[in-house]
């Protein structure tokens, strides 16, 4: 279009000109051209401005090539001519010939340096220069907004017609001297005054800009312009102020393409302006978002890039070009910043239109990484959020409207009876009104309809399950490729870290989202869980050498256990499989290798929220737990220790675990003798043990620990069905998390009271040396040995001193000897002296 | 002139003085820094400086080590009131007139100079050679003279002259302090020449009445002793000529100071400091104070000079006796206890161990010293405990050992330095978790850190039992836990097994449980390692190690030491509740890794031991549950259980 070539040119448009006009045909509106007479005082201001900032500007180009001068002209004109076919990429070429030297200030001739602060602009001056100039001055002096309205419409006024005047001056004659002048400046000005320069250029832009958007929205040209510079710094420094305006001006609506049809209509002023205005804002946000994403694979602008493109994608997930941000965003997911996360969440931003896109985005690139990412990239799934009630929702509403509907019909229908037809009519005219009032509100509005959401979310759903079975699968397939012979017992291996690195977010998902699962995956998921979870035929001796972690297996139970839960109804799986990998998976728990939070949440979803366990599975976990408390820190220990209270409360019969009745427990079951290491609930025989690890923890040094062990201890003399006082209501992870060392150090540090001693001991007696060593202690050397050493101390000594003695005098009588020199001189001198007196007097 | 030339030596001795000192305490400290090698310290006196990553001395000043250790020096140590110290010392030189009726004897003593030549020191070459030098150039400076008489006029005239120029230069930056030299002084020291019968015949008469004139000038050539070689150009000091004179006076005036100032003063070997601050105000003490200050002065000019650790040793052994003598001079104790601490970070063992219990003994004898005296002590600690290696893990044990000792003096106020000193390492500890930057962590991650944890730790398990210290023994542990939970992975395992040490020292005093097993599972996890290296066998050392270097990581001796460390603090663990009713489930989970340890390990020499303790460990399992299978007492049966654990100790 005709606007995006003048861009090129440098030639100061007047904004509110439709892009139909050509650059030539400035119509001067009657309105400008009375302004200006109306202003004269501001006119004749200018005029005074202009012969400074003209001879600036010429002896600025003067110290250039003249012939360059003259081919940047004509290739103006040129471009002017093929004004179509530029494009807004394309003027990096020209970008390139701005030289830094630019920004340097310009001594004149009445000795006066000029700054020149806008770099850009260069070619806008050549043009029309005092105008732009007296713009700049008025920038610099931070003019009021009106002020600098008035002058862009006297720039108007004035602008081609004074642009004959200027050219001649180029070739001003003084331009020898001032380009000596001028080199000696630049040496001057260093490379950190010009990114002073720069900086504070930009920030006189951004201003501007955040002032008044309709009139300054041309500037954003020259804050891109700046983005191109050399200085990393100052391009650094653009993208985010550029960043910053962008997401101010942003309207809140989706800019849309004009059609033809519209092109040809004629339209107001007021609209005219409104469509330039919408018109550059896009094309520089383009250009802006084209910069970002050529600039994102470098690694130096990496970290800025991306944050500048999540930062718009949070702020405008409306604005047009949406797809190509999301698109970059969803490659860098694993950047800190959240925009997706906030996508997902403020979902009536963009009405949920970008989450389907951004999850499927995330689908693909998941495929094409064969499932090898950073984990925060599929972590950002967890904030998604499903209306659950949609699909019911909806249907029940509209059943319940329909219902009421016929009610209010029913109830209407008896009271309309003696209503006259006329009335009835009248009724229908008012809902028919009502009806076509309600259709225009929802489609003005920004909410979809329930079928349209339903849709979106439906999609999102299924490309949300696609990769997470995606990832389940691909685990599966990795871990059981490589099956081979080991010894029993290693059933874990310990190099887990990387191979699956999706894994943890993929199953923590699938817990969340389990209620969503379609029934049909249901089966197959559960299987492929049970596998993850690394349960194998209790026949085979082979075992498969299962690479996932025990965090992860863990969470293969817990999402089992979320799964079959959720859907209680409809499952018939057994989840015996489930419990006694948990059973096992306690003894491979290792506090710092594994994430304590997982078994505690496996704790708690497996048996502290669990309905009910029939007695001797029960009793074996409690046994477990009890034992496990004994070896692990405190938080895992408090725990186990509420899990099993809890065990406990549910299963009277095994508090018969607290009391030693003569031959153990008094429930004797299958096995008579409790085996520690059992591999199986059933047989481990824990029914018939005593829990005597509490005693131990009641000694424990952590008092939550100790107290909580003497509480369950306490149970013992309760009847059944008595409860003894809770100490606590935490659940296991709670417990867990309250206690774990990072939210202790995190905590206040408490103060250590003032301690009140029992006791007084002797001072006298020692406590921490043992005799032994004391023993030596009165050390006494024998005298000879005595002797020769305070001898040789003594000889020392007195060697020192002589030497010092000897070395003052050697000084002192070489320096007497130096003297006899001066003294010589001193003595010629004399003579000298004498001598010349002599010949005076002579 | 030549009175002249000598005021000029002189004024130069002086100035020069200053270094010379400071060059024998340097000789000194690297006396001490070395192994002493040879009988006496005498060869070493040019010893490198190589040496310098030595743990630093108590004199140097802690602020000059850059880096963030010294920062966390600073925020660890306590601050000192240093400006105190230096104020008193000035007191003027403390001459004791001596009586008339002291009698000199200038015997045959000539034949014993002679003698004494055969003691050679390493500056009698270079001297023999500037005397060489000094003639010569004597001889030109008369020939130039003889030449030209007029230069002699001119020589004379520019001593003179810049003699008075330096003279007034000089008067302004005179130090206060060493006027002692100066023509001002009223009361000249004599400048008798001392020989070995005088000091003999002195001695006898002191021995038999300590009340003799002859203790005057007995103390006064104590001083003059004490003072040689740093005051070496005043004429009282060059009384001594011969080092027969030199051994009797010192060996003699330090053995009988302290019975004789007792006889003098009439108190018993218990004395306590008010009892002195009572005599203070009796007629005697006026008489004999000047003379117990200077001996208490003179011994510790003794002690600033000395370079031998033997001779220090000796000293300070015999100086320890009249500790409470000290009680009467607040500044001159300071001094002193600044010079015992620097002696007792020094490296020798036995010196360290006499000054420590001179420095023990002035503490608990001086109660307002007691807090200087930990806080300096304290911070010396700090700074000799910034490295540890081979050499001085049992220096730095002993040094630990001694500080609780100090610390256990007087617990109440111990408690609060105590509890300034663990919050402040809590502190770190926070900051270190909540920045997790590299800087932080390596403040934790350093021997200072981890050694002044182990001091509270010590200071906690010995005063544990008599005084009610749960509050503190809880933060430390947090401190514990806390350092273990910031350096997983086997590359700290050398520290995590010191943190297990300590939780199981801990542990043992009192009486509390510590999950011990749950921070060494990294321990007996089996890892593979290459097996290719057994030409090289490099000892790891865990005591002196916080962080295991790269390159053993994956070495089998790393592996070795790792194992039977964590199998020693297994077995701390165990022996502590082995007699418990709950040891079966103790030892449950540990032994299933044990045994799951035992049939991967493929060493043999891991095997063996590894196999040892399943085997005891299941048979002490056995007997405490065929033992519980007898009883009837439930798990809540708090007294029954400690009967059964003194049964089961019993048989």
């Amino acid at each position: 279009m005709g606007k995006n070539s003048k861009k090129k040119n440098k030639v100061i448009l007047p904004p509110q000109l439709p892009p139909e006009v050509d650059d030539d045909e400035v119509v001067v509106s009657d309105e400008d051209v009375e302004f200006f007479r109306g202003n004269e005082g501001h006119a004749r201001a200018l005029a005074r401005l202009d012969r400074k900032s003209i001879d600036s500007y010429v002896t600025r180009v003067a110290h250039h090539d003249d012939d360059e001068v003259e081919r940047l002209y004509e290739e103006r004109e040129r471009r002017r001519k093929a004004a179509e076919a530029l494009r807004p990429k394309s003027n990096k070429d020209e970008d390139l010939e701005v030289d830094p030297v630019d920004a340097l200030p310009v001594k004149t001739l009445q000795g006066e340096l000029v700054y020149n602060n806008a770099k850009k602009p260069r070619f806008d001056e050549i043009s029309n220069g005092p105008e732009s100039k007296s713009k700049d001055k008025g920038a610099d002096a931070k003019q009021a907004t009106q002020r600098g309205e008035q002058k862009a419409r006297s720039k108007e006024t004035k602008g081609d017609g004074r642009l004959p005047n200027v050219q001649p001056q180029i070739e001003a004659p003084n331009g020898k001297l001032q380009s000596k002048v001028l080199e000696e400046v630049e040496e001057e000005l260093s490379a950190e005054e010009l990114f002073e320069k720069k900086k504070a250029q930009l920030a006189e832009i951004g201003m501007s800009m955040l002032e008044d958007p309709e009139s300054n929205i041309r500037s954003l040209n020259d804050m891109l312009n700046i983005c191109n510079d050399k200085d990393q710094k100052v391009v650094k420094l653009g993208l985010t102020s550029l960043l910053a305006v962008f997401r101010d001006i942003i309207p809140s609506y989706r800019i849309r393409q004009l059609t033809e049809k519209e092109l040809t209509v004629e339209v107001s002023k007021d609209v005219k302006k409104m469509r330039y205005y919408e018109y550059t804002l896009l094309r520089s946000y383009k250009a802006y978002l084209q910069k970002l994403i050529s600039l994102e694979k470098q690694p130096n602008f990496y970290n800025v890039a991306v944050r500048c493109m999540c930062t718009l994608l949070d702020t405008a997930p409306h604005f047009n070009f949406r797809e190509s941000i999301l698109a970059s965003v969803a490659r860098n997911l694993s950047s800190p910043d959240d925009a997706v996360r906030s996508l997902f969440v403020n979902e009536g931003k963009h009405r949920g239109e970008a989450t389907i896109e951004a999850v499927r985005l995330i689908a693909d690139h998941v495929k094409l990484n064969d499932c090898h990412l950073h984990p925060d990239s599929i972590g950002v799934f967890l904030s998604l959020r499903f209306d659950e009630d949609i699909g019911k929702d909806d249907s029940e509403e509209e059943k319940g409207r329909s219902k009421k509907k016929k009610q209010r019909q029913n109830q209407e229908v008896p009271k309309q009876l003696p209503v006259s037809d006329k009335k009835k009519a009248k009724q229908e005219l008012i809902s028919k009104a009502r009806e076509e009032v309600d259709a225009e509100l929802r489609a003005v509005s920004f909410t979809l309809d329930a079928k349209e959401r339903r849709r979106i979310q439906k999609e999102t759903l299924s490309a949300l399950f696609e990769t997470y079975f995606r990832i389940l699968k691909h685990t599966l397939s990795t871990s059981n490729s490589s099956h081979y012979i080991i010894i029993r017992g290693n059933a874990i291996n310990v190099s887990t870290d990387g191979s699956h690195p999706l894994l943890a977010p993929c199953l923590e998902g699938l817990g969340k989202f389990s209620h969503l699962i379609d029934l049909d995956f249901m089966g197959e998921l559960i299987a492929c869980l049970k596998k993850l979870s690394g349960h194998t035929d209790h026949h085979s001796q082979i075992l498969h050498d299962n690479t996932l972690s025990v965090s992860e297996r863990l969470q293969c139970c817990i999402v089992a256990y979320k799964v079959w839960r959720s859907n209680l109804e409809a499952l018939n799986v057994d989840l015996q499989d489930f419990f006694v990998q948990l059973f096992n998976l306690i003894l491979e728990y290792r506090p710092d290798r594994d994430r304590g939070e997982v078994l505690a949440d496996a704790l708690k979803t497996l048996l502290w929220e669990g309905k009910h366990q029939d007695m001797i599975r029960a009793a074996a976990f409690i046994k477990r737990l009890a034992t496990f408390a004994l070896s692990f820190g405190s938080a895992e220990a408090l725990s186990a220790l509420i899990t099993l209270k809890h065990l406990l409360q549910k299963n009277s019969k095994c508090r018969n675990m607290l009391e030693n009745d003569s031959g153990g427990g008094s429930m004797s079951c299958l096995v008579a003798k409790y085996d520690p290491e059992a591999k199986d609930p059933y047989l481990s025989g824990a029914l018939a043990s005593v829990l005597w690890e509490l005693s131990l923890l009641q000694k424990h040094y952590d008092s939550s620990v100790s107290s909580m062990a003497s509480n369950i201890l306490s149970m013992a003399n309760l009847n059944p069905t008595q409860n003894p006082v809770p100490i606590s209501i935490a659940n296991p992870l709670e417990a867990y998390r309250d206690l774990s060392m990072e939210r202790e150090l995190s905590k206040p540090a408490n103060k250590v009271p003032p301690l009140n001693c029992k006791k007084k001991r002797r001072s006298k007696d020692f406590v921490a040396l043992s005799p032994t060593v004391l023993q030596g202690s009165d050390f006494l050397a024998d005298g000879d040995e005595l002797k020769e050493k305070l001898q040789n101390h003594f000889a020392v000594l007195r060697g020192i001193s002589e030497n010092e003695r000897l070395r003052a005098e050697l000084n002192h009588t070489l320096s007497s000897i130096n003297l006899y020199k001066e003294y010589k001189k001193q003595k010629k001198r004399v003579k000298s002296k004498a001598g010349k007196k002599k010949v005076a007097r002579a | 002139m030549a009175k002249k030339l000598g005021k000029k030596a002189r004024k130069f001795a002086r100035k020069n003085l200053q270094s010379v000192a400071k060059r024998n305490r340097k000789q000194r400290s690297q006396f001490v820094r070395r192994p002493r090698r040879g009988g006496s310290g005498r060869g070493d006196e040019r010893a490198g400086d190589g040496d310098e990553e030595m743990p630093q001395r108590a004199g140097d000043n802690l602020m000059n080590n850059g880096g963030d250790v010294a920062s966390l020096v600073n925020g660890l140590e306590f601050p000192e009131d240093e400006s105190e110290l230096n104020s008193d010392i000035s007191d003027s030189d403390d001459y004791l007139s001596e009586d008339s009726e002291c009698l000199y004897y200038s015997d045959n003593e000539g034949d014993n100079a002679v003698n004494d030549c055969f003691v050679q020191d390493g500056l009698d070459g270079e001297n023999d050679q500037m005397n060489i030098e000094i003639k010569k150039q004597k001889k030109n400076l008369n020939k130039l003279m003889d030449k030209d008489p007029e230069f002699a006029n001119y020589l004379e005239k520019w001593r003179s002259e810049s003699y008075r120029s330096k003279e007034d230069s000089d008067d302004d930056d005179m130090d206060s302090v060493d006027n002692g030299a100066d023509s001002s002084d009223t009361n000249p020291p004599n400048d008798k020449i001392l020989t070995r019968k005088t000091i003999n015949e002195w001695c006898q008469l002191v021995a038999k009445e300590p009340k003799s004139p002859s203790l005057r000038s007995l103390l006064n050539a104590y001083r003059d002793a004490c003072r040689f070689g740093v005051h070496s150009k005043s004429p009282s000091v060059q009384r001594i000529q011969s080092t027969e004179v030199f051994y009797q006076i010192i060996t003699f005036v330090l053995s009988e100071a302290d019975n004789i100032f007792r006889a003098l003063l009439d108190i018993s070997d218990d004395v306590n400091k008010g009892k002195i601050m009572n005599l203070r105000s009796a007629k005697k003490w006026k008489t004999i104070e000047p003379l117990v200050k200077s001996y208490l002065q003179n011994s510790l000019d003794l002690l600033s000079q000395l370079t031998d650790n033997q001779i220090l040793a000796f000293v300070l052994t015999r100086l320890r006796a009249s500790a409470v003598l000290f009680s009467a001079y607040p500044s001159t104790s300071r001094r002193l206890l600044k010079i015992l601490i620097r002696l007792w970070a020094s490296g020798d063992h036995n010196l360290s161990l006499s000054s420590f219990l001179m420095i023990r003994e002035v503490a608990s004898l001086l109660p307002e010293c007691l807090d200087l005296c930990l806080n300096k002590s304290f911070n010396t600690y700090l700074a000799s405990s910034k490295l540890v290696n081979d050499g001085n893990i049992k220096h730095i044990d002993f040094l630990t050992d001694c500080l609780v000792e100090l610390y256990s003096l007087d617990v109440q106020k111990s408690c609060e330095s105590a509890t300034n000193s663990i919050g402040q390492l809590n502190a770190i500890l926070r900051q270190a978790s909540k920045t997790k930057e590299k800087e932080e962590l390596r403040k934790v991650d350093s021997w200072q850190y981890i050694n002044s944890v182990n001091l509270w730790v010590r200071f906690l398990c010995c005063n544990y039992k008599d005084y009610n210290m749960h509050p503190l023994l809880s933060s430390v542990v947090q401190i514990l836990r806390g350092v273990a939970h910031l350096f997983p992975g086997t590359r700290y395992l050398p520290l995590r097994l010191r943190l297990v040490q300590m939780l199981n020292e801990l542990s043992s005093c009192s009486q509390m449980f510590f999950p011990i097993p749950s921070l060494l599972f990294d321990c007996l996890e089996f890892r593979d390692t290459s097996q290719k290296e057994h030409g090289q066998k490099t000892k790891v050392n865990f005591s002196s190690l916080l962080k295991v270097p790269k390159n053993l990581l994956k070495s089998r001796d790393f592996h070795e030491e790792c194992i039977l460390s964590a199998i020693d603090a297994l077995s701390a663990h165990f022996a502590q509740w082995c007699y418990h009713v709950s040891f079966p489930e103790v030892a449950t989970i540990p032994l299933i890794l044990l045994k799951r340890l035992y049939e991967q390990s493929t060493i043999e020499s891991l095997r063996r031991p590894i196999k040892r303790l399943i085997d005891q460990v299941d048979e002490n399992r056995n007997i405490v549950e065929r033992k519980r299978d007898g009883v009837s007492f439930s798990p809540n049966d708090t007294t029954s259980i400690e009967s059964f654990i003194h049964d089961l100790q019993i048989d």
